[in-house]
């Protein structure tokens, strides 16, 4: 049986440029500013008593009935078992006996809320997974890199609500039974909560006045069953987690003069350092972007040698290992990515990759390079990355001595710009 | 400005001196001999913060005016022994209490008794239990509440147990 096949482009703007007069791109800019506005870039949590905000604000906003030149009072909380609260948010209409008075409507939820059935956000992705929302760029203050913000899929849920007319005529029952029905002539409606529409759907009407009362109060009581196909968005599910950084190296550079003399590059190359985490069947690694001047392959901190452990073809993004990496080994590639092979230092010189070798022969702790060092880049001993001042100086401007002496036959490698 | 109505019924043989005369003497039997004394909270609905979906507050938040002392004649319910669930998670609390206070009295303290106000009543010197009210009992038009007839007299007023978790006096 073959895969079933999917509608991938679904033109929702009717292969228009514009949406009610507005560029669609705008247009969506405009509702991620609304589902977002709290905060830069994830979007708000829907909870249970925001979605029943939103209901309230639905009928207050929308049920406006006038009785008798006054607008029939919505009770806008949901009631609850605390009985003093009921008294406190009718008491502004209510009667000498404290009981409220006639017209009102009050909206009351079920206690209990049913797994959704909106058919768009049921059961379609198991185990919460989590989904990419958005790239987020950093800068703190050394390296810029970037946030990757997953959500998981919303938790669909319905919420039945009564919206209850209680009135002593019968023209308040027809006119608030004609915005309902108006509201409701497409079968649904919709509240915004958060910068969501929520869609609303009229269930059922029924009428519960007590016409059979001979001897007591009479009144007209109406409710209005709808049923919210509300979802769920909780932040504590939201998650964050850093991309690959690009980093600024500052370099050791060499001055005038014969004594050691350091100072801090203002305009250092922007060297890039990307790790990937080999998952032992590859042998081919890409960085995602064109490497211009590749510096160094490494594989959990031991630098590799070009050509014998890894290959690379300038000018493209992969590096090609002779093998293949065990699974879990941190493959760090350590690049500069310009628009050219051209680098030039905070004078605008030009600079050159220098890359030099040495075997250690007990003789001497001393390296002169041929050619003098502007900026060093590694120092590695058998592959292991020496680090400056700890393990190696720099004397005058071509020459490099190791602070510790190293076993006999240790190849020294050095990667240097000049 | 409030029109005041003269109660002339009964007035052959029941006066509003034989109707505070009887009241005096029954507030000597209900404070003096019985002295059954509880404590009113009223709820301060103005100050107290509540949440604006659902008019709920969270333990200790419910403001209250300071507390009245008041005398009434108290009657409680047996304990109900119940379950949550088909027979499990049994619990059992006091039954409801009904309280019949003189409406002159309170009148005196210059207090109501609405809705949903919390009263305390002590078990025993260790323990004092609060009720909320569920009925205020504000209507006293029937014939049970007037003396014989002629005006109320006298409220009777329902509560029901509260939790801690609602409620603790403070």
């Amino acid at each position: 049986m073959g895969i079933p096949k999917r509608k991938n482009m679904i033109n929702v703007y009717g292969g228009k440029d514009t949406y009610q007069g507005e560029g669609i791109l705008k247009r969506r800019e405009e509702l991620l500013d609304m589902i977002t506005k709290s905060d830069s870039f994830l979007p708000d949590s829907i909870l249970h008593d925001d979605l029943d905000r939103g209901m309230l604000d639905y009928v207050k906003n929308t049920f406006k009935v006038v009785s008798d030149g006054v607008q029939i009072p919505v009770i806008d909380k949901i009631l609850t078992i605390q009985r003093w609260g009921e008294f406190s948010n009718n008491w502004e209409f209510s009667d000498s006996d404290g009981n409220v008075k006639l017209p009102f409507i009050t909206i009351i939820r079920k206690p209990d809320v049913q797994y959704g059935t909106n058919p768009s956000i049921q059961r379609t992705i198991p185990d919460r997974h989590q989904f990419h929302y958005a790239t987020v760029p950093t800068w703190n203050g050394n390296s810029m890199g970037a946030d990757i913000y997953k959500i998981p899929q919303p938790i669909p849920c319905d919420i039945t609500y009564d919206i209850t007319i209680v009135c002593n005529k019968f023209r308040d029952l027809n006119k608030f039974n004609k915005l309902v029905l108006q509201n409701f002539s497409s079968k649904q409606d919709y509240t915004q909560v958060k910068g969501h529409y929520i869609p609303i759907i009229l269930d059922t009407i029924e009428d519960n006045t007590p016409m059979e009362t001979i001897d007591g109060r009479r009144f007209y009581m109406q409710n209005y069953k709808c049923i919210m196909l509300g979802f769920l968005i909780d932040s504590d599910e939201f998650e964050v987690k850093p991309a690959i950084n690009r980093s600024f190296i500052i370099n050791e550079s060499m001055g005038g003069g014969s004594s050691l003399n350091k100072k801090i590059i203002n305009k250092s190359v922007d060297i890039v350092i990307s790790t990937v985490i080999a998952d032992g069947i590859r042998s081919m690694f890409t960085v995602g972007e064109t490497i211009t001047v590749l510096f160094n392959v490494a594989i959990n901190g031991i630098v590799q040698q070009k050509d014998v452990h890894y290959s690379h073809l300038g000018g493209t993004s992969n590096i090609i290992f002779s093998g293949t990496p065990l699974q879990g080994d941190v493959i760090t590639v350590s690049y500069y990515k310009g628009k050219n092979n051209k680098m030039y230092d905070q004078h605008g010189n030009e600079l050159q990759l220098g890359r030099e070798s040495f075997i250690y022969n007990t003789l001497n702790l001393t390296f002169t390079l041929s050619e003098k060092v502007s900026s060093m880049i590694s120092v590695t001993t058998n592959g292991l990355v020496e680090y400056g001042d700890d393990n190696y100086i720099i004397i005058g401007k071509d020459t490099i001595e190791l602070t510790g002496e190293p076993v006999y036959g240790s190849k020294i490698d050095f990667v240097y710009l000049y | 400005m409030n029109n005041k109505l003269p109660i002339t019924r009964l007035g052959k043989f029941f006066s509003q001196d034989d109707f505070d005369i009887n009241i005096q003497m029954g507030q000597e039997y209900l404070h003096g001999d019985l002295n059954m004394k509880l404590v009113l909270y009223r709820v301060d609905r103005q100050k107290t913060d509540n949440d604006d979906v659902y008019a709920e507050v969270g333990m200790d938040e419910i403001k209250f005016f300071p507390p009245v002392e008041f005398n009434a004649l108290v009657k409680i319910e047996e304990p109900k022994n119940s379950s949550y669930t088909k027979g499990l998670m049994r619990y059992n609390e006091p039954g409801n209490m009904t309280l019949s206070v003189y409406i002159t009295h309170l009148n005196e303290l210059g207090v109501d008794i609405r809705y949903g106000d919390y009263i305390g009543y002590a078990d025993s010197e260790e323990k004092l239990r609060y009720y909320t009210v569920t009925n205020d009992g504000r209507i006293t038009s029937d014939n049970k509440h007037k003396m014989f007839g002629y005006k109320p007299h006298y409220r009777s007023i329902v509560c029901a147990p509260t939790q801690e978790g609602e409620f603790r006096g403070v």
